[in-house]
């Protein structure tokens, strides 16, 4: 089987498999050079990640990071955008950048937004003027924002939802806005349009998903419409039944995951990219992501602990100072955290880089095919016995070769 | 560099700075050109200014940028603020309103070991004193600078202790005459530089102490009261215009020497309020001349972007650049300073820039309460991010559903979308 592909605006290559899960590690080359997988996506909505400057955000070891359509379509306008030559020239990034579709914004931050076959048609959130965004809309959108990976608009409902046929509905619908939004994509030999399967929680409908949307054979895929409150056993029969059915040789995005167990484990079910806002945001109430867990640094136990955020960290803060980085201490967040901006930023830094290595370290162990032994570490420093580690995770690793508790 | 003589006599052994300044003082208000140096420090040419830090830091830079993308020198951390009983004064700390008393300053100086301790003075902000509080505004400060150079005297592991600059009181120099006296008798080995809380406080100095290092607290809310108070002698300052200006979205944009243009109508402006939408599509950098790392990173468009996003790095970037402007304002006061021409120059900088710094007319970042003093019946400092859209329920209702070519045009105005054809 082909364990690589290419189209006009991209590469990937696989370069290591773990011979008894399904994790892989392979080399994805976009327009802005090669992102090596399994990776994680810092999130910079508004085409800035939250305060850090873009040579901040190279420092962490990121070459991928994500905007959001919906918010750089409202600001600064698509219009600003033809003018400005795309995203990359307006934030100054020159690594790659994927944007979303704009639809899961619609239904997540406008409760008043409704589905029809045309498209998504919501309130104006500055003067509450009925609008519609079309797959074709966005697909435009997407084009001027000039993104190295542009998503599809899709038919997002809850996973929770107990409405099977609007869910059946949702996912074959979601296949027609692919075919429309193949049609409208102008810039197919610069940007890279994924598919998003859709279907829920129902592994049948995903089935159906996959296989159609397979048939399209867009450069990358996406599993979308997961990480909205459904369990995490369900998550993990969604990622695993569709990475089955997926080409080996494509890409594989799952959409808005970003807790560390969660990569990891979804890793091993053979997923390759992911998103999350939550490491950014969590960094900015005072929470630290560290090997041994979060910590969060605004609590008064900290206020005297000169020790590093992560000791086994290379962060620029977390570095010490003979070694070039800024020797930043647990009591100096606690300091300034939820005070001064610049609290935000230093553990924004961390988190992002914490992750970016974390994903550095799967790579390694992929490429090594000790990825169940890394597995077994990774759990055992987390939760110290292996009998607390989640039912869900136990579960899902068992599937794929890997007895924790064995 | 011209050539630097020790006119002030400093014995190095007791004094852990040395100031010294490019040639003795003939007459009592004039610019002076100096250098400041601190054991295991780079040295700082004066006149500069210390950056106003919050917490640690310069208010938007983490440690990383403003080590790698400014040229800050010191940092000035404050305590203090308006009256005071005879052994405390009144501070805004992050948990309210205390009283900061000066046997805790000298603990907390002992801890924090900054190069420069300022002594505490008994100075009223906002008010001038009566003739009973002026009375006792010397004998404090006296008493308390003696404890704070008592304080410091333990010099254990080898650490230097911290330079000691003594408050000069803003009242004539005869109502502060025995503290001033004290200063030039029996505190000389221990003081080692001055604080002024107005310029006009020069006059005051006694002409033994005239050698030493001055910092002005005062109120210097543009680059001419800066240039006024250069030209009277003051050293080094705290500018609180610098963030005030970035919270402000504004850009600063002059220089010292001024631009030279013959053509000049009107006086240019001291800098550019990148909140306005004119800037939205420019790729020219902030300042066409300057090589801060925002204006060789970003241009225009990204700045009016992030602030009208709120987004944080927009007053990072800002913050990277106007201070990049003041540094290379007081690099260029030096020189002038140097080489004679700083009457010149200054009398040019006035003609070329207006008085005034633009008008806010953005919201600036999110305001935290230990940021500001509470007055009463005002308004709310951060607008509601977030509004409900409930109430439209009911239009959304009665909307008829837009043809999809009127809603595209609709996005299109907003700017969210372009039609496809």
């Amino acid at each position: 089987m082909s364990t690589s592909s290419q189209s006009a605006a991209l590469k990937f290559e696989i370069v290591a498999k773990c011979s008894t899960t399904k994790a892989r590690a392979s080399i994805l080359t976009l327009p802005h050079g090669p992102v090596s997988l399994p990776i994680f996506q810092p999130v910079a909505t508004q085409a800035s990640l939250k305060g850090l400057t873009p040579t901040q955000l190279a420092e962490t070891g990121c070459n991928l990071c994500l905007n959001n359509t919906y918010h750089l379509g409202l600001k600064p306008g698509q219009e600003t955008l033809e003018k400005v030559g795309g995203a990359h020239a307006l934030q100054g990034w020159k690594g790659n950048i994927l944007t979303d579709s704009g639809g899961f914004q619609m239904v997540s931050l406008l409760k008043l937004a409704k589905v029809t076959e045309e498209g998504v048609r919501f309130l104006s959130p500055h003067d509450g003027t009925p609008m519609l965004l079309t797959p074709e809309h966005s697909i435009s959108l997407q084009n001027t924002i000039g993104s190295d990976i542009i998503m599809q608009l899709d038919d997002v409902i809850a996973t929770t939802s107990p409405d099977a046929e609007r869910m059946e509905e949702a996912m074959e619908r979601s296949i027609r806005w692919l075919d429309r939004c193949i049609a409208a994509h102008k810039r197919p030999e610069k940007q890279n349009l994924f598919c998003i399967i859709q279907g829920g929680l129902d592994l049948e409908m995903r089935k159906v998903c996959c296989k159609e949307m397979a048939k399209r054979d867009t450069p990358g895929i996406a599993i979308g419409g997961l990480s909205g409150g459904e369990d995490k056993m369900s998550y993990c029969q969604v990622v695993s039944a569709c990475t089955d059915l997926l080409p080996p040789n494509k890409p594989r995005y799952v959409m808005g995951v970003g807790y560390p167990e969660d990569l990891i484990v979804s890793i091993a079910l053979g997923a390759d990219m992911f998103d999350c806002v939550w490491p950014t945001r969590t960094a900015r109430f005072g929470n630290a992501v560290t090997s041994t867990g979060t910590l969060n640094l605004r609590h008064a136990s900290f206020a005297n602990d000169t020790g590093p955020i992560d000791a086994d960290c290379a962060c620029t803060c977390c570095r010490p100072e003979e070694e070039g980085g800024l020797g930043i201490t647990r009591a100096y967040i606690y300091h300034v955290a939820s005070k001064e901006t610049a609290g935000a930023h230093l553990l924004t830094m961390h988190n992002v880089h914490y992750l970016l290595s974390l994903m550095g370290k799967v790579r390694a162990a992929i490429t090594e095919d000790r990825y169940p032994e890394f597995l077994r570490a990774y759990f055992r420093r987390a939760y110290g016995d292996m009998a607390r580690v989640p039912t869900w995770a136990l579960t899902a690793l068992k599937e794929v070769g890997v007895d924790l508790l064995a | 560099m011209a050539a630097l003589h020790n006119h002030s006599s400093l014995r190095q052994s007791s004094h852990p700075l040395l100031f010294v300044l490019q040639k003795s003082s003939t007459r009592e208000d004039e610019p002076r050109f100096g250098r400041l140096s601190f054991q295991n420090r780079v040295p700082m040419d004066t006149p500069h200014y210390v950056a106003v830090s919050s917490r640690g830091v310069v208010p938007h830079l983490s440690q990383d940028m403003m080590r790698e993308n400014t040229n800050i020198r010191a940092m000035y951390t404050a305590l203090e603020d308006s009256s005071s009983t005879h052994s405390a004064i009144p501070i805004v700390t992050s948990l309210g309103f205390g009283m900061l008393e000066y046997t805790n300053y000298v603990e907390a100086i002992q801890k924090l070991r900054p190069d420069v301790v300022l002594g505490m003075g008994d100075v009223l902000f906002g008010h001038k004193p009566g003739v009973k509080r002026i009375d006792k505004m010397g004998d404090r400060t006296l008493v308390w600078v003696k404890e704070l150079a008592d304080g410091m005297k333990d010099e254990e592991n080898g650490t230097p202790r911290p330079a000691l600059f003594a408050p000069i009181l803003p009242i004539e120099a005869e109502q502060q005459s025995y503290y001033l006296d004290a200063l030039q008798g029996e505190l000389v080995d221990s003081v080692d530089g001055l604080v002024l809380y107005d310029t006009a406080s020069i006059d005051a100095i006694p002409k033994t102490l005239r050698h030493l290092p001055r910092l002005s607290l005062g109120e210097m809310n543009s680059p001419h009261k800066l240039l006024d108070a250069i030209a009277l002698g003051i050293d080094i300052f705290t500018i609180s215009f610098i963030t005030e200006t970035t919270d402000a979205g504004i850009a600063l944009g002059f220089s010292f020497p001024a631009i030279k243009d013959t053509d000049l109508d009107t006086p240019l402006p001291l800098g550019v309020d990148m909140w306005s939408p004119t800037h939205a599509t420019s790729l020219s950098p902030l300042r066409s001349d300057c090589l801060c790392y925002t204006c060789t990173n970003h241009h225009q468009a990204f700045l009016q972007h992030l602030l009208n996003a709120k987004e944080m790095l927009g007053w990072v970037l800002l913050q990277l650049h106007n201070h990049h402007i003041v540094d290379n304002f007081f690099a260029g006061v030096r020189q002038c300073i140097q080489n004679g021409s700083f009457e010149d120059e200054r009398t040019s900088f006035e003609k070329t820039y207006t008085a005034e710094l633009p008008e806010k007319t953005g919201q600036g970042p999110r305001v935290r309460g230990y940021q500001y003093k509470s007055e009463k019946s005002e308004q709310r400092k951060n607008p509601p991010a977030y509004r409900s859209l409930d109430d439209r329920k009911e239009k959304l209702a009665e909307a008829a559903l837009p043809s999809p070519s009127a809603d595209a045009n609709d996005l299109e105005q907003q700017g969210f979308a372009e039609k496809a054809e």
